[in-house]
């Protein structure tokens, strides 16, 4: 971006010592001269700044990863607030007819630590579908038809039984706020092959966003520019896209020739300054995006048929539809990482069933069944899900015994709990690792979160263990500092 | 050959031709070949980089660690020598590094050796290959400023230094910059605001021989400096007033600790003193409120009030105190050495424990139940305390008077009465009977001495309330020792680790005393304040005069300024940082002087101008040939915007407020709404310092130009340039609506004339005539927004305001 990276351009120097640190990742020709360029390589000041679109040197310029990606995009279904693992999709036949009966089990959740509880039983009944012979609860009567292209794991586990850190563990890794969520790992790494678009979009419920808000897709210690944007199916899409409503588009066009021309005045006198150069571009940018953005969330645009496979036509799944098929079009316009928070805000306005199992578990597998299977069908048929990775799951699971001495409410549990991913690479049809016999926690293959972002770096095409920003003295990676293996076992 | 060699092929004959297009550099790089190769800055970063992961202090494959002279020049598993001094040939290191077969070739990761990496090594080998310690770990010496040829450019000794250097490399300085942009620089530099079209015009006719330096003072001893300049110390310290996590619930009075800093910068507080009052302020030999609040600096950090587990949390706490203390006030990045010795620093894991230890009785900052007990001190003046310790002791003494007229009435009364008067029924029975029991002039006299009582009673709870500060209001005077945490795991421990100081310091360990069982704090602190505020601390001064020089060119001379290790960038001009520290400490550590001598160099006032020679030996300015263009902060575009359109309101100190968000922001939150306030239009002009900062919600303007993350210290912000920015300057409702009062203002002060309207506003924002081509430019856009837009004059007035106020020349400082 800026060549005169001397002034307080941390970011530059960042980059390049990146670039030097790493550049075993194998950059192709173009990312290498995109990245040697925006570092201030090229800045001859001959070459200075004939066009300014061309003097703008986009951070989120598309690069090549460390080797050939599986997939191109990546769509996160956020199930928020923590599906119950075996009202779902972990069947557990050896609980049935088990309850009410207190046994020793031990939980950690939001009630503490406890050695024994009294067994709710699943409150759907599991059948099997397939040709992999999945076995699914009711909850999911559409989903149901798609496990020939999933891949679930059984046995993940998480850090924190508590929403807070929970979800800033899945977004980023780390317990703690200050970390790049994992969209933004992907735009540093790859870059966006989009400029007129974010590359890093958050879709939120229409109850709210979740707990601790933006800093769940905040670019930590990066930049700002590698942040998640949060996109909205009504009114502006993007904050602050939409002109003022007195203003029209060929009033803005008036007030950004004279701009330019008055930019450009002062940046002749200063030619070797790109940031200057830069700057005039991104006015232009900024107006194709005011152009682009509202076209890719335009659902006129879609047939009468693709809006009925999404559910848009039934109030239940009206809302989580539209922003599933939102997630297919942004998947097409090149846009990296999309993440899709099913619930949001507090108590039932998401999956935390801490009351009533089978009114909060029927409401939300009611609105996002239809919609998920119509995105894998919708982007199989459109011969896109080979290259965009699904990823399904909450910031935990729920425990197989009572939260309360009555009712069916279940608390959280990060001991074992269940994921699915599709798409991009990883094999259909598949189950891996296991909890014990009711879903207390993972003992076959127990697969930390971290191998979850593991495996999504490395079907992006970048190496997990490689992918890292020098910061506060180390190289800071998404997986942390020890070496974290994908898992291989989903890998096609 | 596989797709990754093929890659990396392709990359290096870019990079190759990218270097041969780099003519210029290559011309230094041939000068230097007989140049003497400094260990510390050329070749220890290399071998840290490019060969510590495998052959460093941890892991030493094939025999070799590289990070002492006493393995790496030892005989290796192979019987071969990795370096043998002054034998580049027999050296395995280089026939390694140089090797074409990418079996052989070390580094087996990564892309090679550049060529000049390679002849770094090589000529150091050739020199003898001598081992010296890292240039920070070596106590700053006495320097002499270096003897230059163009004597008359140097003001002061920091030009000597700049010059030596610029003379070397056969550059000179640029020109002065012209006194307008001299002015809005030191505006913008020390105050963070812009100066009037009046004080502007003023500087430019005051021909006085020290103008300048008169300039400068006026605005160190301006209030606005304080607020300028701890907004710098503030994104060192991670400032903000939430706590995170999922609740992100507020830090109630944070804001004095915003305000205490601001304070200590207006009143040139001795640095060595702001160090230790953050430190130790609890502990120091006088305590002050000042002091207790200064101690905020502990409470500012994130905290989970509901941790998974809470003996991780109460150790994320404590590192979070040690990575920020060893970084803002030492530039050394302790943190790394929590979970195992530093890759690369010498500190091992027990020196951080040895510093974990100094935090021993710092507590939690607080549990979900109680958020106050340890992070809200109460405290008043000493003032107020006195005269409350007055009104008390004047309440007892009319009380005893009270009492005593009370008894002489009582003796009157029945047995049974007197009886009453001794249980808890006495006021009842007073109420009743004493009247009756007390003559008249008896009674008189005791009427006014309840209404004498209650009048002092009266004052007494008049007295300004004892005042809530966050501090360190409870602590652990008896610490339970500390232990050192295998792996940086706190549920694994091993040895006790006593406080002491790093050891490339090479102090004594400090004796502890015991603190007394009534004791506030363990005082471990105060020895460790006592340490890093000392003259004798070889990177305290250091630390900080490359931070004030940072924010003065834009840069430190050292440019990761939280960093002064061995991975960090060494110092563009080492001597001269030695010197600036060792000035500092003679200077009682006062930064005003500081800042007025910095300024009055003729380094500070060179233009920003390009020159093509200069771009093309030293593009990066490491030689400050000319003076670094640089765009405005986040707080001071906002703040000028303020300033220009006449809507500022300059209300210093005082509680935060809250600008006005819109409800998609606020949708972000999973409580719309929760945490953030309302403030009136007037609170929303004041200064951006002023802005509540919410973790959770940044202000959206702020974030989009680079603002920093507030959970862990930021030494140097982004300067990112992004269509994001250019949306919120167009189409945000803060620059619309201060486009409408500018046009407002511009009405005001113009004629009706389009052309003047035009030039008014230039002149207001840019503080400089327009040219003509501009006023066309300015009255043509009005003119087609009126004709071809059917927009009324103002409309098209207020356009052309927001055009004005999107300048690049608005937005950058020369």
């Amino acid at each position: 971006m800026n060549d005169k990276s001397n002034s307080s351009g941390s970011f530059c120097r960042r980059t390049r010592r990146e670039f030097l640190w790493e550049t075993g990742c194998g950059f192709g020709g173009t990312a290498l001269a995109a990245l040697l360029s925006a570092d201030g390589f090229f800045s001859r000041p001959q070459q200075a700044v004939a066009a300014p679109s061309a003097a703008y040197h986009n951070p989120l310029a598309a690069r090549e990863g460390h080797f050939a990606p599986k997939a191109k995009s990546v769509i996160f279904l956020f199930m928020y607030g923590g599906p119950s693992h075996i009202d779902t999709f972990d069947y557990k036949p050896g609980m049935i007819g088990q309850d009410g009966k207190t046994i020793t089990v031990k939980t950690h959740g939001r009630g503490g630590h406890k050695n024994e509880g009294r067994i709710v039983e699943p409150r759907w009944k599991f059948q099997q579908h397939g040709e992999c012979g999945k076995w699914v609860s009711t909850l999911f009567p559409h989903l149901s038809g798609c496990v020939d292209d999933i891949a679930f794991m059984h046995s993940m586990t998480a850090e924190s039984p508590i929403h807070g850190s929970a979800m800033l563990m899945m977004n980023s890794g780390k317990l703690q706020s200050g970390s790049p969520a994992m969209g933004s790992w992907l735009n540093y790494g790859l870059g966006s092959v989009n400029e007129n678009l974010p590359g890093y979009v958050v879709m939120l419920d229409p109850t709210g966003g979740p707990i601790s808000g933006a800093k769940n897709w905040a670019s930590g210690y990066m930049p700002a520019t590698y942040a998640g944007t949060v996109i909205r199916p009504e009114g502006s899409p993007i904050n602050d896209l939409s002109l003022p409503a007195e203003t029209t588009r060929p009033m803005r066009r008036e007030v950004l020739d004279t701009l330019a021309h008055l930019n450009q005045q002062h940046h002749a006198t200063r030619t070797d300054q790109s940031d200057l150069a830069s700057r005039i571009a991104t006015y232009e940018l900024a107006f194709r995006m005011q152009q682009h953005a509202p076209e890719a969330v335009d659902l006129n645009q879609e047939t009468q048929s693709t809006r009925d496979l999404y559910g848009l036509d039934d109030d239940k799944t009206r809302n989580f539809g539209t922003r599933c098929l939102l997630a297919r079009r942004l998947v097409e316009r090149g846009v990296r990482f999309i993440q899709v928070y099913s619930g949001g805000a507090h108590n039932d306005d998401n999956w935390d069933a801490h009351g009533d199992l089978v009114a909060n578990h029927e409401k939300h597998a009611g609105a996002t069944d239809r919609p998920i299977a119509a995105l894998l069908k919708d982007l199989k048929q459109r011969g896109l899900l080979d290259e965009t990775l699904v990823i399904w799951g909450g910031e935990f699971g729920r425990q197989p015994t009572a939260e309360y001495d009555v009712g069916t409410g279940r608390d959280h549990n990060s001991y074992g709990f269940t994921m699915w991913m599709a798409g991009g690479g990883i094999k259909g049809g598949m189950s891996v690792g296991s909890t014990d016999e009711i879903g207390s926690a993972a003992v076959d293959d127990p697969m930390h979160v971290k191998r979850l972002h593991a495996t999504v770096l490395q079907q992006m095409g970048l190496d997990p263990n490689r992918l890292s920003y020098f910061y506060r003295g180390l190289d800071q990676k998404l997986v942390g500092v020890e070496h974290v293996e994908p898992i291989h076992q989903i890998i096609a | 050959m596989t797709l990754l060699r093929k890659l990396l092929i392709s990359a290096n004959l870019l990079l190759a031709i990218s270097i041969l297009s780099w003519l210029g550099t290559c011309v230094v790089q041939a000068r230097e070949t007989d140049k003497h190769v400094d260990f510390a800055t050329q070749v220890k970063p290399l071998l840290a980089r490019r060969c510590f992961a495998c052959h460093g202090p941890e892991t030493g494959e094939g025999g070799l660690h590289l990070d002492n002279p006493q393995t790496a020049l030892a005989e290796l598993d192979s019987g071969l020598h990795a370096i043998v001094p002054g034998d580049p040939e027999s050296s395995e290191l280089l026939t390694r590094v140089s090797s074409t077969d990418e079996f052989m070739r070390m580094p087996p990761e990564g892309e090679p050796l550049k060529p000049e990496e390679i002849d770094t090594l090589k000529r150091w080998i050739e020199q003898g290959a001598e081992w010296k310690k890292h240039w920070a770990f070596i106590p700053p010496k006495p320097q002499t400023p270096p003897q230059v040829k163009q004597t008359k450019w140097v003001k002061n000794p920091i030009d000597a230094f700049i010059l030596a250097d610029l003379e070397a490399a056969e550059l000179s300085p640029a020109p002065a910059a012209d006194k307008r942009t001299l002015a809005r620089r030191a505006y913008f530099n020390l105050i963070g605001l812009p100066p009037t079209n009046e004080e502007l015009d003023e500087f430019v006719a005051d021909n006085r021989p020290d103008a300048w330096p008169r300039l400068i003072d006026r605005l160190l001893d301006s209030e606005h400096y304080g607020e300028q300049w701890a907004r710098h110390w503030l994104d060192v310290v991670r400032y903000a007033e939430t706590n995170s996590f999922e609740r992100d619930g507020p830090k109630p009075n944070a804001w004095k600790y915003r305000d205490y800093v601001i304070r200590s910068f207006n009143e040139d507080k001795p640095y060595d003193q702001f160090v230790k009052e953050q430190l130790a302020g609890d502990e120091l030999d006088e305590v002050t409120q000042d002091s207790v609040i200064a101690t905020g600096y502990y409470r500012l950090g994130i905290w989970d009030d509901e941790p998974a587990d809470p003996m991780q949390a109460l150790a994320d706490e404590k590192d979070d105190l040690v990575s920020t203390t060893g970084q803002a006030f030492l530039g050394l990045t302790l943190g790394c050495a929590r979970c195992h010795d530093h890759k690369v620093d010498p500190i091992p894991q027990r020196d951080y424990f040895g510093f974990v230890s100094f935090f021993a009785d710092v507590t939690s900052y607080g549990t979900r139940g109680d958020e106050n007990s340890n992070s809200q001190w109460t405290i008043e003046s000493e003032e107020t305390r006195k005269q409350r310790q007055e009104y008390n002791a004047e309440i007892g003494k009319i009380e005893r008077e009270k009492i005593s007229m009370e008894e002489v009435g009582i003796k009157r009364m029945s047995a049974v009465d007197q009886r009453r008067s001794e249980t808890p029924e006495r006021q009842e029975l007073l109420d009743d009977k004493l009247e009756k029991f007390l003559n008249d002039s008896e009674w008189k006299l005791f009427r006014d001495t309840l209404d004498r009582l209650n009048e002092v009673r009266r004052k007494r709870d008049e007295l300004p309330a004892a005042e809530a500060v966050l501090a360190l209001a409870r602590c652990e005077p008896q610490p339970e020792p500390t232990r050192l945490a295998v792996r940086g795991n706190p549920h694994v421990l091993d040895e006790v680790v006593e406080p002491h100081f790093p050891q490339l310091f090479n102090i004594p360990t400090p004796s502890i005393p015991t603190a007394k069982e009534e004791a506030h704090s363990a005082g471990r602190r105060r020895i460790l304040a006592d340490w890093i505020a000392s003259p004798d601390n070889m990177l305290t001064a250091r630390v900080i005069v490359n931070r004030v020089w940072q924010h003065h060119f834009g840069r430190g001379i050292v440019r990761s300024s939280n960093n002064f290790g061995e991975l960090g960038d060494p110092p563009t001009h080492p001597e001269l940082l030695d010197w600036l520290a060792l000035w500092l400490i003679e200077h009682d550590w006062h930064l005003k002087p500081l800042h007025r001598l910095i300024m009055t160099s003729n380094a500070y006032q060179m233009s920003s101008a390009g020159n093509d020679e200069a771009l093309a030996i030293d593009p990066m300015n490491d030689l400050f040939w000319r003076f670094d263009m640089r765009r405005l902060s986040a707080e001071e575009l906002r703040d000028a915007t303020l300033v220009t359109t006449g809507k500022f309101n300059p209300q210093a100190y005082g509680p935060s407020f809250y600008p006005q968000m819109s409800a998609e922001v606020l949708a972000t939150q999973s409580q719309p709404g929760q945490g953030w306030g309302e403030s009136s239009l007037e609170e929303q002009s004041r200064r951006s310092i002023y802005i509540h900062v919410k973790r959770s919600l940044i202000l959206p303007q702020l974030a989009a130009f680079d603002f920093p993350d507030v959970d862990s210290t930021c030494e140097a912000r982004f300067v990112t340039t992004q269509p994001q920015q250019a949306l919120t300057m167009l189409n945000g409702s803060f620059f619309n609506e201060q486009a409408q009062y500018f046009a407002e203002r511009v009405r005001a002060t113009s004629s009706k004339k389009p052309q003047d309207q035009v030039a008014t506003a230039l002149r207001l924002t840019l503080g400089r005539e327009a040219t003509q081509d501009e006023i066309r430019s300015g009255v043509n856009l009005m003119n087609r927004l009126r004709k071809m837009h059917s927009q009324k004059p103002e409309e098209a007035l207020r356009y052309w305001c927001l055009t004005v106020l999107n300048l690049n020349e608005y937005v950058y400082l020369d």
